[in-house]
């Protein structure tokens, strides 16, 4: 953890989970574990980890492998790209948030509707499955 | 107080687009979390500048004027063309000028089919509640009451933002019961 009174200039690497709770500037880079910006913490720097989770101040660009997900008392100013990002009721962003979750809402819909269009599996005799032929 | 409204327009912002496409989309208003949620479901690139903040827009002796504020604040990357542009019920606290200004800037990062949704008000002398929207669902929004009411409101009919936005075509409007205009434009090719 870095602690309230605690000021880092530079960049932050490492293989654990990290609380941030004082001041940072540079980056930050925890590929594949979990950053917090607690409430007392200020950040000016990029953030790349796989969850991010914000409930103080943050002014870089954030990259979440998993997720991003800012608190009600988070305030960002940057640009996000992470497959899902969660806004609480209350918390401040400005900047651009770039998503793809893979398999969309919208394919989703799109497969369905396609689905229901093709009509019953039939056998080879053009039999809906499930009926007897003849 | 948190209130869910039914939308007759929104769905058509998205009936133009390919489910496989990336959607660019532009919100003139505070990131909102059923915003953020709604489009989570997308692949998409959301862009939030809360103009809202920036109230009242007026060119002040001296300084920069409105073409170049709005430069400042919708200062997005080359080649940025947005698909759908979410403007709320943010040209009712714009003038005149500031509505021209801010068509000028805009412009240039949208394309033909590009849709931009808005709000005008039915009497522009009744100011109806100041308020925030998200999207919750592809015919729903969320209204929330701002605590605090916004400065400069001018309040337009759908005569006056016409002849005001000329850059743009009015595709449909209707009028809901909260005596708003609801308004879906697309650019004059």
């Amino acid at each position: 953890m870095i602690g309230p009174s605690i000021v880092i200039k530079g960049t932050v690497s490492g293989d654990e989970d990290l609380l941030v709770q004082g001041r940072v500037e540079g980056s930050i880079d925890l590929g594949a574990h979990e950053v917090s910006v607690g409430q007392s913490g200020r950040v000016t720097a990029d953030i790349n980890a796989n969850v991010v989770k914000i409930d103080g101040e943050v002014t870089g660009d954030i990259s979440g492998n998993e997720k991003v997900v800012i608190s009600k008392s988070g305030n960002v100013r940057g640009n996000i790209v992470a497959p899902r990002v969660t806004l609480e009721d209350g918390a401040i962003f400005k900047g651009s948030i770039d998503m793809d979750p893979g398999e969309t809402v919208a394919n989703k819909v799109s497969l369905a509707s396609a689905r229901s269009a093709e009509g019953p599996a039939e056998d080879l005799a053009g039999t809906p499955l499930g009926q007897k032929s003849g | 107080m948190i209130e869910t409204q039914s939308s007759q327009l929104l769905p058509a912002l998205f009936t133009h687009f390919d489910p496989q496409q990336r959607l660019y989309v532009l919100h003139l208003g505070p990131a909102m979390p059923e915003t953020v949620d709604f489009f989570s479901g997308y692949r998409c690139k959301l862009f939030f500048v809360d103009l809202f903040t920036e109230l009242p827009l007026v060119a002040e002796e001296g300084g920069p004027d409105l073409v170049q504020q709005f430069q400042g604040l919708l200062d997005f990357p080359e080649g940025t063309q947005f698909d759908i542009c979410l403007c709320w019920d943010l040209l009712n606290f714009l003038d005149a000028l500031a509505i021209s200004a801010l068509q000028e800037v805009l412009l240039p990062f949208l394309h033909r089919q590009s849709r931009i949704h808005c709000f005008a008000v039915h009497n522009p002398r009744v100011r109806p509640a100041d308020r925030t929207y998200a999207i919750r669902q592809q015919n729903e929004f969320v209204v929330r009451e701002r605590v605090e009411e916004l400065p400069g409101y001018t309040g337009y009919g759908q005569g006056q933002l016409k002849d005001l936005l000329s850059g743009f075509k009015f595709e449909r409007t209707v009028l809901r019961s909260d005596k708003r205009l609801e308004m879906l434009l697309n650019i004059k090719s």
